[in-house]
């Protein structure tokens, strides 16, 4: 990779610059470099090579002082990293710590952050289902927000290119709601995640399913991803950690080595992103300013097509800290709806209970996914007292523990003979669909800067009646489902997370038909400077219930194609 | 360097045992080790014991053979709340006129058999006068068990841990399961 000590205009001008290295940033450069693009990737945190550094990858869980648990200390100084379940001792070193990079709840909003090459694409729980034209379709039939501009078949081709790359496990379901893909092969459902699929088909007929989730995993046909360097899934569930097998996908083990290799890369960690530079006479973007992490020195880099990949509400603070005479409230804000509408997933809700069949049956060995309840509700018309649906998780478990009563010689013998099973225990967790709303938003604070002089974002959004509603079905459907399964100890949970933790966090930036009411067109090009594309979580129009992480890779691949195509037209 | 590199390295220069500088040399120095607490070697040593009576050596090794007194104290030191870390230490200072009166002697000196009667006995302990004893215990047998179970010795040595855990199978009839593989 090139050396960045440099100081010509014209050593720091590319032919694209991709700003932000995570799961869509990381596909934006791909591609890019794939079709001879001379790229820049601005990247704000530390650099992260694949292997060489994740320091904890093969530690054994006696090599941590505190067996994976946070210290007090760490929990108080960071309360809010603290709530993200991956937060642990062996992965913390990849997330932001709270005080390092202050913001603002204007309501309660957990902001969990990954600052480093590969971004949070390193951290993922790596589910991929695509969305299909049953949520593309949502805003316009139900009345919120504004209407995708783009259906299912305009993204399907993308979908199934990422999909092939990234190594994708599932089963092809034939479910018109969760569109299939291109798999490797599926995980197994247990036998009593089998069952309440059975259980489902009996009291439901066709219309409630409960399949293994896709998970972006090498399941099996390793050999198609030995060019990326990367190996089959170990089932090793360490992933946070970094793979030393490349068995999930992240930039780090897949799309960057891959850009780099084609030497029309150039990596630059370290890079705050201060604005996008645009040039009123020419009427587009011509490059990107920084602030270097560590000496805070002001630096730009030029080229003719700019992919803004931060992570969804990053990037909307680039874009509204963009300003200039044509754009004085935030890079192709005409209609200042820019940084509104934003979203996220409902992920309050769950549901746990035991099931006392199969008694004889336990599991043994790994697998990264778990059962996955596709959206039900409300699929082709409006049937309930609420707008949209949720998605859930669901998993059986049974392991071994031992009888830890008294003390002694006894005690020993039981902790070294785990025998005791009890029953299955069942759970399940809501991924709930929200409603962008104007009153939802992300702003520049007007006071407050960071230690790099930007503007602290300001955060707004939170649970409105429509969730209210969402739950108690989501607790009344499962109950129900669970009862009919013969489930028994059933118990549904509100834990009152704030928004945030569900880390799927949308919108501000988002896509439609019409500049007047949208930001991005249907390429993801701001309408008002076309050589500035937005196909990361900022994007989206309408949050649909699926793990959006997929969609964001679809929608850069899509959008290079596009870029690299205008751009040899004109 | 963070604070535990620091200690670890200082333990191998000092030989394990690091005792605050004072000028008062008729008390007992209290281990550097654990910041937040107040503890003297010879309290460690209880604990060690105490743990050891927990999880003793059999045909494998016990509590003490692997200073598991180490990583309890760690844990109160840096996982517990400010209340719970009192609880503990002021439990651990009242166990041994505790043990006195209820085994006879100092708890050092009990035969196992008296030491396990002792610390039953002070693990049920419910009047409020010596809760803090019972909770004292409660949280030293849990972070015994814990930290034995994931000690090196056991994840080596007596039952492999391994960070690949093999290929999932969802439906294994218990009557085939290998016992000795707890560790996934």
């Amino acid at each position: 990779m090139a050396n960045l000590n440099i100081k010509s205009k014209q050593e720091r001008t590319f032919e694209a610059i991709v700003i932000g290295s995570g799961i869509s940033g990381g596909w934006a450069a791909k591609e890019l470099c794939d079709k001879g693009v001379k790229t820049l990737v601005l990247e704000r945190g530390k650099d992260v090579q694949h292997i060489k550094d994740y320091p904890t990858t093969n530690l054994l869980p006696f090599e941590f002082d505190h067996r994976g648990q946070m210290p007090l200390n760490d929990q108080k100084e960071n309360p809010i990293a603290n709530r993200c379940y991956a937060y642990r001792e062996d992965a913390a070193h990849f997330f932001v710590k709270d005080k390092e990079h202050p913001y603002v709840q204007d309501s309660p909003f957990d902001w969990i952050r990954g600052y480093q090459v590969g971004g949070k694409s390193l951290l993922w729980a790596r589910q991929v289902q695509r969305i299909s034209d049953l949520d593309f379709e949502g805003p316009a039939r139900d009345g919120f927000a504004v209407d995708w501009p783009i259906r299912y078949k305009d993204l399907a081709p993308w979908y199934s290119h990422v999909e092939k790359f990234a190594g994708i496990s599932g089963n092809k379901d034939g479910l018109p709601e969760l569109p299939d893909g291109e798999f490797l092969p599926a995980y197994d459902l247990n036998i009593v995640e089998k069952y309440f699929k059975e259980q489902l088909k009996k009291n439901y007929g066709n219309d409630r399913h409960m399949i293994v989730a896709r998970c972006a995993h090498i399941s099996g046909n390793a050999e198609r991803f030995q060019e990326q360097g990367r190996a089959q899934c170990q089932n090793r569930n360490l992933c946070q950690r970094g793979c030393p097998f490349g068995g999930y996908f992240s930039s780090n083990s897949s799309t960057l080595p891959w850009a780099a290799r084609t030497g029309n890369l150039t990596m630059r960690p370290d890079a705050v992103v201060h604005s996008i530079i645009y040039d009123e006479e020419k009427g587009k973007a011509t490059g990107v300013k920084i602030i270097d992490a560590h000496t805070q020195e002001m630096e730009e880099f030029y080229a003719e097509v700019i992919f803004v990949n931060a992570a969804a509400l990053n990037t909307n603070l680039i874009l509204l800290n963009s300003t200039s005479g044509r754009f004085p409230d935030g890079l192709g804000n005409d209609n200042g709806l820019m940084g509104k509408y934003v979203a996220f997933h409902n992920y309050r809700a769950g549901i746990t209970a035991d099931y006392e069949g199969h008694l004889d049956y336990t599991t043994t060995g790994g697998r990264p996914t778990t059962g996955y309840f596709p959206r039900f509700r409300n699929l082709y018309k409006q049937e309930t007292d609420f707008l949209r649906g949720y998605a859930a998780g669901f998993t059986a478990n049974r392991q071994p523990y031992s009888d830890q009563r008294g003390i002694g010689a006894a005690l020993k013998e039981s902790l070294l003979n785990p025998d005791q099973y009890g029953p299955w225990r069942i759970g399940s967790h809501m991924m709930g669909e929200t409603i962008p709303k104007e009153s939802s938003y992300v702003a520049l604070d007007t006071k407050e800067k960071d230690k790099w002089g930007m503007p602290l974002l300001r955060i707004k959004m939170d649970y409105d009646e429509n969730d209210e509603k969402m739950i108690h079905d989501y607790h009344e459907q499962m109950t129900e489902m669970f009862e009919k399964a013969g489930f028994k100890n059933i118990k549904t949970r509100d834990d009152h997370r704030a928004p945030g933790l569900d880390i799927h966090e949308m919108g501000g930036v988002r896509m439609g038909h019409d500049p007047k009411t949208s930001l991005l067109n249907k390429h993801n090009q701001l309408h008002a400077v076309k050589n500035v594309y937005v196909t990361d979580g900022a994007c989206m129009t309408s949050t649909a219930t699926q793990n959006p992480s997929l969609t964001y890779m679809a929608l850069a691949a899509r959008a290079v194609d596009h870029a690299v195509k205008d751009r040899k037209m004109s | 360097m963070n604070r535990r590199e620091a200690l670890r390295n200082l333990a191998i220069i000092t030989g394990g045992i690091i005792l605050v500088p004072s000028c008062n040399f008729s008390q007992e120095e209290v281990l550097v080790a654990y910041d937040n607490l107040s503890i003297k070697p010879s309290q460690a040593e209880l604990l060690a014991s105490i743990a050891d009576t927990i999880i003793p050596a059999t045909d494998t090794k016990g509590a003490a053979d692997i200073s598991v007194q180490d990583f309890i104290l760690v844990m109160v030191n840096d996982c517990m709340e400010q209340d719970a870390q009192e609880t503990f230490t002021q439990g651990l200072n009242d166990f041994e006129s505790f043990s006195k009166n209820a085994g006879g002697k100092a708890f050092l000196k009990q035969e196992r058999g008296t030491r396990e009667r002792v610390i039953t006995q002070g693990m049920s302990l419910e009047d409020e006068d010596n809760l803090h004893i019972s909770e004292f215990l409660q949280i030293t047998k849990r972070m015994t068990i814990q930290g034995f179970m994931a000690s090196e010795y056991m994840m080596t040595e007596v039952r492999p841990y391994s960070l690949i855990p093999g290929t999932y199978n969802g439906e294994v009839l218990i009557s085939n399961i290998d016992k000795e593989s707890i560790n996934g």
